[in-house]
């Protein structure tokens, strides 16, 4: 009886859509709850007047205004998860219209994203725009025009070094839902340097020198977290949990906000972002006419730059057919790589041999849906 | 000369630049430096107060911190239930001590333990768990990794990342409400040991943290129960109880406009009663606001079962408040077993358990009595131990007015309880009752009577009913009934007597003790206050579906006639508005049973041999007549 309230909770979390939330508080227990002591000589002693700071000495204190500021920039992030993925991460808000800055994850392509603020106000979330070489996506909650939001000033970012003390600001494994503040955590920046790691077929495209803490920043959840100095000066954005490539070890970084700010500026006035710098030979894609012949599988027409990759006809008897696959699916992920347009999908059946399988995660009338295909 | 000269200012001049640099550093570091000497000083204060809990045969184990002089320390339950009734503590002395189990409290994952063979151990002193904010610096001690040979208990510190964290129970029914988050370092050996703030308070008990894709070592998210949750339930533990959590009769869930609603209410529950119904918004429980449904989760797993606590919420009428009783969660009988565990998502946190231990060694002679296994009970010893406690001061007032033949009535099946007769008058403040008036109150083997003018109402005491009781002083009777059980025959009286820890009485706001009784179907909580042998109130569960009697004592006379005890007042709270109506008692007659008429057991007997008084305010010695 006693968890229907809970789950409850968290159903409507993720079912998505707009819903409004009253500005909810919660104060700290008043006179009932004061513990009851008997003979035991520990008494309950209150603390002396709490000062302003987070901490109580010098040196590591963060203001109090400073550290409510940062956390309600952070989102919390929300969409439907499959298999092994997570279903939620952490955005921060750059601007008061809600623009919210994030890694460029799988939940981006969903369509179901949600966003949580700290008032436990949910927001059905659009994309703005994505750069993969930053590994970074610009999205913007879908709110009334006159609706102000906390935000960190991306032009406020500073260069941080080795050394600096820095707090991180995320919804790591998830501990916070509703109306609860993101976790925060305490670090120093271990080193400022160029990282080769990366997760499964996954590799940090980020080529210019990122920042690597000496904490453990990078949870799950966490990826587009705040990074800042312990002044709230903001200075990266948490990355992913990856491995460093030569030891394999999880390394904790964040992505320089002085680096995506220019992106992120980019992205919102609509200018396309700056293509790599070192271009290598295009990757080997299927043509239509292959995909139609080998796979019984006709995409939408290839016409904008990222088309996403709808089904419109399925060959009968075709491998696509007896996988399952129907016209109006929405291919989204190919094993774990995400599917962001056509594009995608023909560069990624290249790349498998014939009689592997893959599994393809589709979206069909709302619901994400799992089949297993055999490589003819 | 001049070169001497030169060379000697020279030789001084170079002398003086290293320190000359060194003081430049200083300044640097001097507020470092003062940090780091204030931490050290409050480490030397607390780190004697952490206990090292190993398995009597000394494997395994984690961490506890003591809380008293006398050796009562707090553990994690999932610590303790590895290690057996009896453990091997090891301090930062470097000495070990033998501890016992004393109390558990399985849903919340708390243990209580004795160590035995001190009466002057150092102990931690608890902060305000609710004054602790995100952000602030914090230590947690403990025995990680079972590195600390000596006992000397591992440090680590960090920053308060969250409060108020609600921990989903992971294929068992261990529950973390309301706990603090940290990023200081917790592993494995941890759990149990004290989470202290940076100026030493004890403010919370380490116990999970979550584990995912880097394996069971410390990933930056450990959570601490409480020290406020404890702390509610440390005297039920000091009791030797198997202490239960609560639910309510009720389900929320927070609506999509971010109020927290009532799903359903049971119909035969007391907050049906009070009015509550499905779709009413809550406010406020047990004093705090309610932002969600999870927060109403929170606010409720820092409870035993049993609690009673206020509650407010708002229907198309208004903003309406009440108090209800916590009804059990689990109701263990025995200590539950913890299965192996396997989270059912990898990013659920877990506990911090190592790795299993051998079966416990032999319990030391000399120990053995300080254990009593019973069903429903952690160690049975202390229950009696506290049950002891409250009923030897009651049972010496009542000794010093009765004749000595009373007492001999424990070991045989008690005689017919005599009748009591009260003068009352009542305050006339009802809707049915406007002026003051003349009552009277009888009490008898048989049942008890409530006339006041030409209305009269009796329970009888076999099978006291709700229909029974006077409206306005709802509950008068069958709390009548009860109390002179206790008074006359005390624990004999009754079928079960067990300690019940401490609460807070409602409405009074007392903090006070709890002796349950059971009598049949009747349960009663008798509440002591510090200072008074004799109860302050008592709530009697009589029917299912019905409101409790719950009735208040105050102004106990203990003047050697009539023979017992009596309150110049009496209060008997309403259900609905916890108002206390007050009832003032004049005088107390008791008759003593006839022989032949307690043979028979029906209907109050004659008066044979009155014992009376009516205290007049010039009467100090007793004007009782014999026949």
């Amino acid at each position: 009886m006693r968890r229907i309230g809970l789950s409850l909770s968290r159903s409507l979390l993720l079912a998505g859509g707009t819903g409004l939330f009253a500005a909810a508080s919660v104060t700290v227990a008043e006179p009932f709850t004061q513990a009851v002591t008997g003979t035991t000589p520990a008494a309950i002693q209150l603390p002396a007047a709490a000062g302003t700071s987070a901490a109580d000495t010098t040196g590591r204190s963060m203001a109090r205004s400073q550290l409510e500021t940062a956390q309600q920039s952070v989102v919390k992030l929300f969409g439907a998860g499959v298999g092994n993925l997570d279903s939620y991460g952490s955005g921060v808000l750059i601007s008061p219209e809600g623009h919210v800055l994030t890694v460029w994850n799988h939940l981006i392509n969903t369509g179901y994203l949600t966003a949580v603020t700290h008032t436990g106000r949910r927001y059905a979330v659009r994309v703005v725009g994505t750069s993969r070489d930053h590994d970074l996506a610009v999205l913007q909650l879908q709110a009334e025009p006159d609706q102000k939001f906390p935000h960190i000033d991306l032009s406020r970012s500073v260069e941080a070094d080795a050394g600096a003390s820095v707090m991180g600001f995320s919804n790591m494994f998830h501990v916070a839902t509703g109306n609860e503040p993101v976790s925060v955590v305490h670090g120093t920046i271990a080193i400022r340097a160029p990282l080769q790691a990366g997760q499964g077929r996954w590799q940090l495209p980020v080529k210019t020198p990122v920042l690597i803490v000496d904490a453990v920043t990078n949870n799950s959840g966490a990826a587009g977290g705040l990074l800042t100095l312990t002044d709230g000066t903001p200075v990266g954005l948490i990355g992913r949990e990856i491995r460093q490539q030569d030891s394999q070890t999880w390394v904790n970084y964040a992505v320089p906000l002085t680096t995506l700010a220019p992106i992120a500026d980019g992205i919102r006035s609509g200018r396309p972002p700056e293509p790599a710098a070192a271009s290598t030979a295009p990757p080997p894609q299927l043509s239509d006419r292959q995909l139609t012949a080998r796979f019984g599988i006709t995409l939408l027409p290839n016409v904008v730059e990222r088309t996403p990759a709808w089904i419109d006809a399925v060959a009968s008897n075709s491998p696509a057919a007896q996988a399952g696959l129907r016209r109006g699916d929405l291919i989204v992920l190919l094993d774990d790589d995400v599917i962001a347009s056509v594009t995608d999908v023909q560069q990624q059946l290249a790349a498998r041999r014939p009689g592997q399988r893959v599994s393809i995660t589709i979206s069909r009338q709302q619901q994400l849906l799992s089949v297993e295909l055999r490589i003819p | 000369m001049n070169n001497m000269r030169v060379r000697v200012a020279f030789v001084l001049l170079a002398g003086l630049l290293p320190a000359a640099q060194e003081l430049c550093a200083q300044d640097n570091a001097a507020p470092l430096r003062a940090r780091e000497a204030a931490r050290m000083e409050v480490l030397q204060r607390i780190a004697p107060t952490v206990v090292c809990v190993m398995a009597a045969d000394g494997q395994g184990g984690g961490s506890g911190v003591l809380i008293s002089a006398d050796g009562y320390a707090v553990s994690n339950f999932h610590v303790t239930s590895a290690c057996g009734h009896f453990m091997k503590c090891g301090l930062n002395d470097g000495r070990v001590y033998d501890a016992v189990i004393v109390g558990l409290d399985p849903t919340g994952d708390v243990a209580l333990i004795k160590l035995l063979g001190r009466d002057d151990f150092p102990f931690a002193t608890p902060g305000d768990s609710d004054q602790v904010q995100v952000g602030q610096e914090v230590m947690a001690l403990g025995n990680p990794f079972l590195l600390a040979a000596d006992f000397s208990p591992t440090v680590t510190y960090g920053i308060v990342s969250g409060i108020h964290r609600y921990q989903y129970p992971a294929n068992t029914f261990l529950e973390y409400t309301d706990c603090i988050q940290i990023d200081a370092s917790i592993n494995p050996g941890n759990s149990g040991g004290p989470l202290f703030d940076i100026q030493g308070r004890w403010i919370g008990i380490n116990g999970r943290a979550s584990f995912e894709k880097r394996g069971r070592v410390n990933a930056g998210a450990a959570y601490a129960i409480s020290v406020r949750q404890v702390l509610l339930f440390v005297d039920h533990l000091k009791c030797g109880l198997i202490v239960d959590h609560g639910i309510t009769s009720f389900t929320t869930a927070t609506a999509d406009d971010g109020r927290t609603l009532v799903s359903q209410v049971s119909e035969v529950s007391e907050a049906w009663r009070r009015g509550l119904r499905p779709q009413d918004e809550l406010i406020s429980f047990a004093d705090r606001s309610i932002g969600s449904a999870n927060d109403f989760q929170n606010i409720l797993g820092i409870f035993p079962e049993g609690t009673r606590l206020p509650l407010t919420w708002r229907n198309p009428m208004g903003v309406q408040s009440a108090t209800i009783r916590l009804q059990p969660l689990h109701a263990f009988q025995d200590v539950p077993q913890l299965p192996g565990e396997k989270p059912s998502r990898p990013d659920e946190p877990q506990e911090l358990q190592l790795d299993e231990l051998a079966p416990a060694a032999k319990v030391p002679d000399a120990l053995a009595g300080l254990f009593e296994e019973r069903s429903g009970f952690a160690n049975y010893y202390f229950n009696k131990l506290r049950t002891r406690e409250l009923l030897e001061p009651l049972q010496a007032s009542l000794r010093s007015g009765q004749p000595a033949a009373a007492d001999a009535a424990a070991a045989t099946s008690p005689p017919a309880r005599p009748t009591w007769i009260l003068q009352l008058t009542a305050a006339g403040n009802t809707a049915d009752q406007p002026a003051a008036a003349a009552a009277e109150l009888v009490v008898g083997e048989a049942g008890a009577g409530y006339s006041i003018g030409n209305r009269d109402w009796y329970q009888p005491a076999k099978q006291p009913v709700p229909e029974n009781e006077p409206p306005s002083l709802y509950g008068l009777l069958t709390a009548a009934l009860q109390w002179q059980r206790l008074l006359t025959h005390t624990d004999a009286a009754f079928d079960e007597v067990v300690a019940q820890g401490q609460v807070r009485h409602l409405p009074s706001g007392q903090v006070v003790r709890v002796l349950l009784t059971r009598e049949g179907t009747r349960t009663a909580r008798w509440y002591f206050a510090d200072g008074s042998p004799l109860p302050v109130g008592v709530d009697v569960q009589f029917v299912e579906g019905a409101d409790e009697a719950r009735v208040m004592f105050a102004d106990w006379q203990t003047t050697a006639p009539p023979g017992v005890p009596w309150p110049e007042r009496i209060g008997v709270i309403q259900a609905d508005s916890e108002q206390i109506t007050w009832l003032r008692v004049s005088g107390l007659e008791v008759r003593q049973p006839d022989q032949k008429q307690a043979a028979s057991a029906s209907g109050p007997p004659a008066p044979a041999a009155p014992a009376s008084t009516r205290p007049s305010p010039a009467t100090t010695s007793s004007s009782g007549a014999t026949p």
